[in-house]
């Protein structure tokens, strides 16, 4: 489903990305981004905040199955996605806020992730309110998972986000979530946890750190 | 505050007040601050040279910002020294008003040191450190080797940590520190840790006179004449 998604878009993704480069130098890119079908209900909640973290995750081990579907986030493997299975490292910083239509957007950002079983990396890289890759706004959404922790999710359907990767070369879709379990207690009550979906290598479900730390530090 | 200082409070002001204006001066006065750095590669030996690499680092971080910083390396071969491929180094921290943290992480893949007398099909480095309002910590949970093997002696069955700081001589080398770990901070307002997965120390015997009836070296000291280290990362935190 997930695949479809992004085939079913990718015109419109092509055009979008055209057109913002067209017009980097004159028109905000908010204004010319197609508005995704997502909102046509309300619009995601979004606490405006900053969100910084990284570690390593060891997929399909400590794996967070209680919370994976908060948020309305897809269980694991379930849009069409192959497992992603095997150690991966990740670090991350994103400024969230909101767009001229209230929509929770990345201000600024950088995401990175290493799967090292197939020895490929992405980097995402976000500023002022445009993805480095596609030109493209990248809409977020935070919400309280089922266990007392609070969670990001960085591009979220229908349009998720586009990350370079190497040693392809190229770039895909891809969507990052990381949930702060802890609340400011580091690793001593509920690790933290993340989980990596990218079009192409598949999904790693929402993973309870092996180690490091994800904080969400308010506005 | 200085005990003179807190005299002239006790003497003046009530107690609720001492603790509010202790409170505000310190959060007036003392900075928070994060840093971060990791990389991959080190070598320091006669036989080569190569500045760590591939490296990410923090950059300064003020206010209530947030950095993420990363690096990567496809290949590295120092002949006769180190070969390696797959090299990440990600470090990220951020200042908030409950909580100063950064975290970091190197790795490094198909690991083979000095002709193959330390090989590793992979290494990890993670640290993180976090100061609260409570407490300040630093872990490397995370950290581990895959099918490392030292001397021709298996030391880890696929992938698992060993034990910090872990001392294993290479005779005629030198030694080996895996999982070397340097921690920094107070543990309470402040908390850092360096964790270095392999530090290969080579040593020669310095200052000595070859005896000429026994052909040996008599005298003399073993100084450290190089260095090689897989897998780095830096994580510290103040508040």
């Amino acid at each position: 489903m997930l695949k479809n998604l992004m085939l079913r878009f990718a015109p419109s993704l092509a055009a979008a990305a055209l057109v913002a480069t067209a017009c980097q130098d004159s028109t905000p890119l908010t204004s010319v981004a197609h508005k995704p079908n997502f909102w046509a209900g309300p619009p995601p909640s979004c606490v405006t905040g900053k969100w910084t973290g990284g570690g390593r995750i060891d997929p399909p081990n400590n794996a967070d199955l209680q919370d994976e579907t908060s948020g309305g986030q897809p269980p694991r493997y379930s849009d069409g996605l192959s497992p992603m299975n095997g150690k991966v490292t990740f670090g991350f910083n994103v400024f969230l806020g909101s767009d001229d239509n209230g929509n929770c957007v990345v201000n600024k950002g950088e995401i990175q992730v290493n799967w090292h079983p197939g020895k490929v990396s992405w980097h995402v890289s976000i500023h002022d309110g445009v993805d480095a890759y596609d030109g493209r706004p990248v809409f977020a959404s935070t919400f309280a998972d089922n266990s007392g922790g609070f969670c990001v999710v960085v591009g979220i359907p229908e349009t998720f986000m586009t990350a370079r990767v190497n040693p392809q070369g190229g770039t895909e879709l891809t969507q990052f979530e990381g949930c702060d379990n802890d609340r400011g207690e580091p690793q001593n009550s509920r690790s933290d946890a993340m989980r990596w979906r990218s079009m192409h290598f598949g999904d790693t479900g929402l993973t309870f750190l092996t180690g490091g730390n994800i904080v969400e530090h308010g506005s | 505050m200085n005990r003179m200082s807190m005299l002239w409070v006790n003497r003046f002001v009530a107690p609720a007040l001492v603790v509010g204006l202790t409170t505000g001066l310190a959060a007036a006065a003392v900075a928070q601050s994060v840093g971060g750095q990791a990389y991959g590669t080190y070598v320091n030996t006669p036989a080569g040279f190569s500045t760590r690499s591939p490296l990410a680092v923090l950059p300064a971080i003020s206010g209530t910002d947030g950095a993420e910083a990363d690096a990567q390396g496809s290949t590295l071969n120092i002949v006769g020294a180190l070969s390696s491929e797959f090299l990440n180094s990600t470090t990220s921290g951020e200042l908030g008003a409950l909580e100063a943290g950064a975290q970091s992480t190197a790795s490094a893949a198909s690991v083979n040191i000095l002709n193959g007398l330390i090989t590793a099909d992979e290494v990890v480095a993670n640290v993180m450190s976090s100061r609260t309002a409570s407490t300040a910590v630093s872990n490397a949970d995370g950290s581990t080797f895959t099918n490392l093997v030292v001397a021709g002696v298996p030391v880890t069955s696929g992938d698992a940590a060993v034990a910090p700081n872990t001392n294993i001589s290479l005779p005629g080398v030198g030694y080996v520190v895996l999982n070397e770990q340097i921690p920094a901070g107070d543990g309470a307002t402040s908390s850092g840790l360096t964790v270095n997965m392999i530090h290969v120390y080579l040593q020669s015997l310095v200052g000595g006179v070859l005896d000429p009836l026994t052909g040996k070296v008599v005298g003399g000291t073993l100084q450290t004449t190089g260095e090689i280290i897989v897998g780095s990362a830096t994580s510290n935190a103040s508040m």
